[in-house]
């Protein structure tokens, strides 16, 4: 204690020597660092003339003037050298990164949530259109196909050569309609397409494919509102439509008895007779709360919801806290000095936190199969066990548990061994002196002290395995099932659970209430966090 | 407290050195920041150049895809070097040109719903049973090939491709076909031509190599409802019907069809003697054939590799009839022309490439090859024996429900096997499948 109070012997100061790293970040001062400040910010304005040209060709003007001002800020903060401006040098690339990787997809979550986004409903209004009306098209009773060949005629307009395909007559088509040709004029190679024509220049190589938007809107009239369209360069076929856009009441109509399919206004057309008989494709639209009102209330979705909860619930706390126990417990064990091969212990304790979670859990998977698995087989055969762990419902949910607690403990390990340094020996120390026995110590001063920086990591953790979605679906898919639906199995948790309802279920993919279930999820871990965090407040006051 | 006093102290007189601007926030020195003052035209001037040139790169890069005939073509890794040769062989001799981007098999359906226009392909390798959702969000075109080039593929492969609720339409050019088949072990067993037959077979090889399974038939806890349908078909389970207008019915589920039903003793008789376990997984379906102790094996094409190497004497068969022929699921994959390629200026190029070229036998040759599969074109010789024992089991094969409804079929479907064949504490196969088909329906919704 003494030598801690004694003046330190006065000493020639040795010349600033500074560390490794800041020598290296001292090399990129000067030119280096001038000439990669330039490249980035060069880099930088390019992309935004770029995206500019994409945003003025696609009309977005606040967009734009977004991006303008955004640049211009940047550009200014880095080249114009003003005290207040060093700051938000730092402040400037968080913020980009913040906005690009958090705010947006927030707030595009919550869109998709209002909305009908789901197979058949992700095109816009005007495509959706477009495509029922390419949809609808039918060859007549007599229709016939064509080979086709682009050819110019005498005055170099384009005209189209057809051949009746299985046939032998020929036509030259226009716009106005079609007229034969004799069959001695033109020529036709192996497939049937026309290969010269008298009197015609016939369109070859690359030319023919600069023709795209002509022959898109090339369509020869026949007989009532059938036409010939080309398809491609050498096919055409005529086709006529069955159904007919009326813009004036945003309605389809079939032309073949008039039955009426209106906008319903959940971004479909539906037949006003048979709600359920909609034309698709549909289209993305607003549709308030109706994906919350889904959830809250049908009851294929509202049925297992508790019981999917509690299990969720009690996966999450039980892994955090047998991680936590587990974790402590060889931390403690570890922290003896001048324990031989520490280090060795500690490295091999880090590795299922280093191994990448997918092939760990793949690898536990095939660890507890029930009839190949080296656990079944290997351990448990000898003593005459037989473990169903992945086909019983609740020995799936020990699975579960174990390999998460497998997975998370190394992490705790860590965490806690660090916090554990970080408590004076003092204290330990003189509640020793004053009496108590190991385990009072530790209930009273150690884990006190430790919960104060670990709890919080504790509820970062509980958030994290609370949707810990590869867990469960690498490990067992949710299942077994038990019940009567296989949406909701014995181990699925909400987010695998609102994957099954969202990605695999119905007609495919339903991003509206997938982001949905997102929203109710953030919330329920929203709510235990910040309560988790009020209590763990409570902590710090031993500090 | 002295401290603190000490350091304001030694600040000031630096900060009324200064002037306005306090010395001690500064942070490089006044000859520096003299020497950036000056420097300021110069740097303006640099940074001009970088923008100048890089803005100039990325613009006549975008510019140039637009201009030229560009096809994008989106591919699995299998597929990509014989589909860009093949597309190749083509643009060469039509002046355009193609850029093929690998992706994963299944993302190319998933991403094309979300990718950007700009970046959007213009033609995708795609498997019929995405037709349905594909055209149901308008992402595809429908094609007309013409008569010649119809005549030239068996009309069941034309049919998986089509769809349509009002108007059936072709959205997809098939190149090749798969589906599984019986492998029999001939070293161990007969090859059998009734149920009866395999039965004893298997069960007797069971018995031999003292396994837990007599067929080798992949499940695992999360099912396989694909490779158990030779079984559900024998059975006389089917998954929609099909409506007057003849398109799939999603309101029609045969998951537990009267006959299904009347037959599921079998199940639970088959569950008991061990003929089939929901327990054996892809893997150790595999190692059980391959290792000489499983007699049957169920698998597809992609396994004709294994299959070769092994070193077994081996013959793919379909699976004999149970009460009905125990037809497998037929699977089709070919090429799509995307909704983007009109918007790319080139739907004229695309369809061309895909109706004509890769409907061809040369290139369905090469194209099928590439995958190992069975050419789609009939006029497109596989010579590979066992992709032709593979072709024989498909007979009477019904393709897989190309309609998006299936996407609630196949979890639902693969647990009622998984419940009544686990061995012990089974379910009684006619409750598992009348379960299955209530799920299923109340999805659909």
């Amino acid at each position: 204690m003494s030598t801690a109070t004694a003046p330190a012997p006065v000493e020639e100061q040795p010349p600033f020597r500074p560390g490794l790293i800041a020598r290296s970040i001292a090399a990129f001062s000067g030119t280096p660092g001038f000439v990669i400040k330039i490249v980035l910010l060069g880099l930088t304005n390019a992309l935004a003339v770029w995206a500019a040209v994409v945003l003025v060709d696609t009309s977005r003007w606040i967009a734009l003037g977004i991006l303008v001002a955004a640049t211009a800020l940047i550009d200014f903060v880095y080249l114009v050298p003003r005290q207040w401006a060093i700051p938000l040098k730092f402040l400037i690339p968080g913020t980009v990164f913040l906005i690009a990787f958090e705010i947006v997809p927030i707030l595009y979550t919550i869109e998709v949530a209002f909305s009908n986004y789901s197979t058949g409903h992700i095109a816009s209004k005007a495509d959706a259109i477009k495509q029922i009306k390419i949809n609808s098209l039918e060859a007549p009773a007599n229709g016939k196909q064509y080979e086709i060949a682009p050819a110019r005629d005498a005055n170099g307009k384009l005209v189209l050569i057809l051949h009746v395909d299985g046939a032998s007559a020929v036509y030259v088509g226009t716009k106005k309609g079609l007229s034969p040709l004799s069959k001695s004029d033109v020529k036709l190679d192996e497939n049937g397409i026309p290969a010269a024509a008298k009197g015609y220049t016939l369109i070859k190589g690359a030319e023919l494919f600069t023709l795209d938007r002509q022959l898109q809107g090339f369509d020869i009239p026949t007989t009532g509102d059938a036409a010939i369209e080309p398809q491609g360069v050498h096919q055409a076929v005529e086709l006529q439509p069955t159904l007919r856009y009326d813009p004036a009441h945003d309605r389809f109509v079939r032309i073949r008895d008039g039955l009426v399919y209106a906008n319903n206004g959940r971004g479909s057309f539906a037949a006003v007779n048979h709600p359920r008989d909609e034309l698709e494709p549909g289209w993305k639209a607003y549709i308030g709360a109706a994906n919350f009102k889904k959830l809250a209330t049908s009851p294929l979705y509202r049925n297992p919801f508790l019981r999917v909860f509690i299990w969720t619930l009690a996966y999450a706390t039980l892994t955090v806290l047998l991680s936590f126990a587990l974790g402590l417990f060889i931390a403690i064990a570890l922290d003896k000095k001048g324990l031989r091969g520490q280090r060795l212990y500690r490295s091999a304790l880090v590795i299922p936190y280093a191994m990448p979670g997918f092939l760990s859990l793949l690898v536990w998977g095939g660890l507890l199969n029930d009839q190949f698995g080296v656990v079944n087989r290997t351990l448990l055969a000898p003593f005459g066990l037989h473990v169903p762990w992945l086909f019983d419902a609740n020995w799936a949910r020990v699975s579960v548990i174990m390999v998460s607690v497998w997975l998370t403990t190394p992490y705790f390990f860590l965490v806690s061994m660090g916090a554990l340094q970080s408590i004076p020996a003092e204290l330990t120390e003189a509640a020793r002196v004053d009496g108590g026995a190991g385990w009072a110590v530790f209930r009273r001063v150690t884990l006190p002290l430790l919960l104060v920086a670990v709890a919080p990591l504790m509820i970062a953790s509980f958030a994290f395995n609370f949707n810990n979605f590869n867990n469960i679906f690498l490990l067992t898919g949710g299942g077994p099932c038990s019940g009567t639906s296989s949406v909701a199995c014995s181990t699925d948790i909400l987010i695998s659970y609102s994957y099954k309802l969202a990605i695999a279920s119905g007609k495919g993919n339903d991003y509206g209430l997938a982001s949905t279930v997102g929203i109710v999820i953030f919330f329920i871990v929203a709510s235990i966090s910040a309560f988790g965090f009020w209590r763990s407040k409570s902590l710090e006051n031993l500090r | 407290m002295t401290t603190r006093a000490r350091s304001k102290e030694s600040r000031e007189p630096d900060a009324r050195g200064s002037g306005a601007r306090p010395q001690q926030a500064r942070l490089v020195s006044p000859r520096m920041e003299r020497q950036l003052m000056q420097n300021s035209l110069t740097r303006m001037w640099a940074l001009l150049g970088a923008i100048a040139a890089l803005a100039a790169i990325l613009v006549s890069t975008a510019t140039a895809a637009h201009k030229a005939v560009t096809i994008v073509i989106w591919t699995d890794s299998d597929r990509a070097a014989a589909v860009t040769k093949v597309a190749n062989d083509w643009a060469t001799t039509n002046g355009a040109t193609i850029k093929v981007v690998t992706k994963n098999f299944g993302d190319i359906r998933d991403n094309l719903g979300t990718v950007a226009a700009a970046d959007a392909p213009d033609v995708i390798t795609a498997a019929h049973d995405w037709t349905g959702q594909l055209a149901a969000n308008g992402l595809v075109q429908p094609l007309y090939p013409s008569k010649a080039v119809r005549s030239q593929f068996p009309s069941y492969t034309l049919n998986a491709f089509s769809y349509g609720t009002a108007v059936k339409k072709l959205y997809g050019i098939p190149a090749a076909v798969e589906n599984i088949g019986l492998v029999v072990n001939t070293k161990l067993a007969k090859t059998p031509t009734t149920f009866k037959q395999l039965e004893t077979e298997a069960l007797a090889q069971k018995k031999k190599a003292h396994l837990s399974f007599g067929i080798a038939v992949q499940q695992g806890s999360g099912g396989d409802a694909y490779h158990m349908y030779p079984f559900f078909s024998g059975l006389g389970g089917y998954i929609f019907g099909t409506n007057k207008a003849g398109n799939l019915d999603p309101s029609d589920i045969g998951v537990a069809s009267p006959t299904l039903i009347k037959n599921s003793g079998l199940i639970n008789k088959w569950n008991k003697e061990g003929l089939i376990n929901s327990v054996v997984d892809g893997a150790a379906a595999q190692n059980a054939f391959l290792k000489g102790q499983a007699a049957f094996w169920i698998t597809g094409p992609w396994n004709s590799d294994t299959l070769k190497k092994s070193g077994l004497s081996f013959k793919v068969i379909q699976m004999p009839a149970i009460v009905k022929p125990s037809v497998p699921f037929l699977g089709v994959q070919g090429f799509m022309v995307t909704k983007y390629a009109d918007a790319h200026g080139v739907g004229s190029a695309a369809t061309d490439l895909v109706t004509n070229f890769f409907a061809s036998p040369s290139a369905q040759t090469q194209l099928a090859a590439a995958n190992g599969r069975p050419p789609a074109n009939v006029k497109a010789k596989s010579n590979d024996p066992v992709l032709a024992q593979f072709s024989a089991a498909s007979k009477g094969g019904v393709p897989m429900p190309n309609i998006p409804q299936m996407n609630s079929v196949w979890g639902d479907l693969g647990q009622a096997w998984v419940k009544s064949t686990k061995g012990a504490g089974a379910t009684p196969a006619a409750v598992a499948f009348k379960t299955a088909a209530r799920a299923i329906a109340d999805k659909i919704g």
